[in-house]
């Protein structure tokens, strides 16, 4: 696997940073300031150069790879951050796979400098979320449709989605701004990470030069590790959480931590945790290494954050006892991170019936077996 | 200058492809646990022996006690490439994970001279002496007695679950030297010569009707006072770090190490030739759980490998691997069970060839959640050492 100094320096410093940014306070402040319109901490964002890690430095990015993706989604997660970070990351990389070299020089740069927060509006009204499954549609050059539970909705300046055209699948860029589209606030369960729903009604837009679909699949292992890394992050800080509780709550003149009825259930939670993270920089090193393992290991990572994520949140509250039930205990901020995140791109149960049919399906010629180091 | 890793790795290969062994005319054991017959055992200590002259095991010990000196990794990618090619298993692995390293590392030069290159060879073969029947996961309440009699211990006691225990020459061997001290305090380790009289070996039946197992009964047996392994009373802290071997949390043994993932290939393989139950969803969904976790299980050891990687709980992975590692080849061997359906039900039944395998593996699977620290034990100790929770005890 691939870590080095230099990795392990952007942890820090944004361990450090996010430590002093992010506190539960803020993040508290933020859900009740919900309309406000700006993106939270965002020119600081910029700054540090996160909204272009990915992009390439020709294009006026840092132009790292997966593992420091897998890095700053870690420690995002781990604080909650409530800025549409992620979303632009993995937009701009999609704008990438599926531009010319023109497109990518006019859009990427202002992306990079943290001039326009971006997103990838993908999700059907229905649920549906694959790029195939779109109902949008291109006509002379227009899109139409709607998107739900889009990523930033109401903060972002471009919204890149897949449409249907009739020689096939496209995704097109649209301006926020651009005639014809409305965008309205989604209340959601996880204040954190706002989204909204998108009405296109014959909107401008520009249609990506490159192949949607070829480009869609090979960007999906970026969103699915990006997220699975963010949900690890969140997964261990609340599994840290919850131990330090346990470890100071007295009941019965000894603290809780020390019966097996508490402890136990812990330890399956770290050991999830600890798997999670594994299956992470796994599919990290695979995506910057362009191994053909690399799609499925990040699916693997993703099915596996689905379910550790809400599992050590669920013993968070519970754990935390009747002060896991009230709003001031921090356990419900996560859970409500993690039951949102888990259906996007797919949840455990999607994940697998793909595993599933990469190991079972075909004759036994065709047949894959695991993943190996 | 020594020798890069990928010659290493090519010289192994080629050294198998004349010298890998075809399978003998009778069965053999899937483990060094389950040896029970002299005509199993006498194969794999050739086996081994072979293996040793060609300077395969105990790559990276010391020359000067019959290993090669070889730069760390070495042995690991020896190990790899036996897996790989499907070799025999090393037999005499008790002396190889655990009382080998412990004589190198704590042994007196007589004692490493005496014992190491013969342990590697399989020209001696060892056992262990820890668990009583009294004495199990609360090992230090152990009763078996050594009392110091000139330059001799007289050992009276009775130890259970000694695999390999009726071909064993020696035992690591913990008694308790001062019954008035604590009870951690007052237990003494020593490397025991077994072919001695005092000592009686009586097989023990496992739940699956095999042998395999023994228990060691020692009645006013006398052993040399110089087969002290350290000081007296320093058995505990010894003992503990034999168990750090044991569930994987050290570096250093001398071979035989396994790469996970083996049983999962099967239960792919029954799955996938069981047409009506492939389309199964429930069993899909739950095959594919278990590969995830597969997964984690073979890139856990890439992860540890690098330390930024693991820096956060520098414990974990390496306390963990022996309770996920058995945890999850239960999980897989109750799954194949599942699978066979009322073939499943079968054990060995001679009408229909083939039966008894998944049902064997599964009440097999439990000396792995059980041995070397209950999988409750192991919780203990991740949720003390590396989540900071206070003792249960």
């Amino acid at each position: 696997m691939r870590y080095d100094e230099e990795h392990a320096q952007l942890r820090g410093e944004a361990r450090r940073w996010l430590a002093e940014h992010v506190t539960p306070t803020e993040l508290r402040r933020l859900a009740t300031d919900a309309r406000s319109g700006e993106p939270a901490l965002w020119p600081e964002l910029a700054a540090l150069g996160w909204t272009g890690l990915l992009i390439p430095e020709r294009h006026g990015g840092a132009g790292l790879g997966a593992v420091y993706l897998a890095v700053l989604a870690e420690e995002t997660g781990r604080r909650l951050l409530p800025a549409p970070l992620l979303p632009t990351l993995l937009a701009a990389k999609l704008i990438e796979r599926a531009s010319d070299v023109a497109q990518r020089e006019r859009w990427l740069p202002g992306v990079a400098r943290g001039e326009a927060v971006a997103t990838v509006a993908h999700v059907e009204p229905g649920g549906a979320w694959e790029a195939a499954a779109t109902s949008a549609t291109l006509e002379h050059g227009r899109i139409s449709g709607a998107k739900h539970h889009v990523w930033a909705g109401g903060t972002a300046q471009l919204l890149l989605v897949p449409v249907r055209e009739r020689t096939g699948l496209r995704l097109v860029l649209v301006r926020s701004d651009a005639e014809g589209v409305t965008i309205e606030p989604e209340s959601g369960l996880d204040s954190s990470r706002r989204t909204g729903r998108v009405r296109f009604a014959n909107a401008a837009c520009e249609v990506l030069a490159g192949d949607a679909t070829a480009a869609w699949r090979g960007w999906l292992p970026w969103a699915w590790l990006a997220l699975a890394a963010e949900m690890a992050g969140g997964a261990d800080a609340v599994l840290t959480l919850t131990a330090a509780y346990a470890a100071t709550r007295v009941q019965f003149d000894k603290p809780i931590g020390s019966f097996q009825a508490i402890k136990h259930p812990l330890v399956n939670v770290l050991i999830a945790v600890e798997q999670l993270r594994t299956l992470v920089y796994a599919a990290a090193s695979a995506l910057d290494a362009g191994e053909p393992e690399a799609d499925r290991l990040a699916r693997m990572a993703k099915a596996a954050a689905s379910e550790a994520y809400p599992f050590a949140c669920s013993r968070a509250v519970q754990f935390h006892g009747g002060y896991g039930f009230t709003e001031d205990c921090d356990a419900h901020l996560y859970l409500r991170r993690a039951l949102a995140s888990r259906p996007a791109f797919g949840d455990a149960r999607e994940q697998r019936a793909a595993i599933a049919a990469s190991l079972l399906d075909g004759d036994g010629a065709t047949a894959a077996s695991l993943p190996r180091p | 200058m020594s020798e890069p890793i990928d010659e290493l790795r090519v010289r192994v290969r080629e050294w198998l492809r004349p010298n890998l062994p075809p399978a003998p005319a009778f069965a053999l054991p899937q483990n060094a646990l389950t040896v029970t017959n002299d005509e199993q055992m006498s194969w794999l200590r050739d086996w081994q022996a072979r293996l040793y002259d060609a300077g395969f095991v105990g790559a990276e010990w010391p020359a000067a006690y019959g290993g090669r000196g070889l730069a760390p990794g070495a042995q690991r990618a020896i190990d790899q490439e036996l897996a790989r090619a499907g070799a025999p298993f090393l037999v005499n692995n008790v002396a190889l994970a655990w009382a080998g390293p412990m004589i190198l590392h704590f042994g007196t030069e007589a004692q490493r001279q005496r014992f190491l290159a013969k342990l590697l060879r399989a020209d001696e073969i060892w056992c262990q002496g820890f668990s009583e029947p009294g004495a199990g996961s609360d090992l230090a309440s152990l009763r078996t007695r050594a009392v110091r009699d000139g330059n001799e211990y007289r050992i009276d006691g009775h130890k259970v679950w000694t695999s390999l225990g009726r071909f064993a020459d020696f035992m690591i061997l913990l008694a308790r030297t001062d019954p008035s001290a604590p009870k951690h305090a007052g237990i003494s380790y020593f490397l025991a010569p077994l072919r001695i009289p005092g000592v009686e070996v009586r097989p023990l039946t496992k739940l699956t009707g095999e042998g395999g197992f023994n228990q060691v009964i020692f009645t006013a047996a006398r052993i040399p006072a110089n087969l002290l392994l350290g000081r007296e009373g320093q058995g505990w802290e010894l003992a503990t770090a034999t168990l750090s071997f044991e569930r994987g949390a050290t570096q250093g043994s001398a071979g035989a190490s396994s790469l996970g993932g083996a049983a999962l290939e099967q239960l792919i393989a029954l799955l996938r030739s069981s047409p009506p139950l492939r389309d199964d969803a429930v069993l899909r969904d739950r095959l594919a759980a278990l590969a995830i976790e597969a997964t984690a299980l073979r890139y856990a050891g890439a992860r540890m490998r690098v330390p930024g990687l693991v820096a956060d709980r520098p414990q974990a992975l390496p306390l963990m691997s022996k309770l996920v590692g058995t945890e999850h080849v239960q999980r897989v061997a109750e799954l194949g069970c599942e699978i066979a359906g009322y073939a499943g039900t079968l054990w060995q039944d001679p009408a229909v060839p083939g039966t008894g395998e998944w049902p064997r593996s599964y009440l097999s699977s439990f000396a792995g959640t059980i041995a070397g620290g209950t999988s409750e034990i192991l919780r203990n100790v991740l949720g003390e050492k590396v989540l900071g929770l206070p003792k249960t005890r």
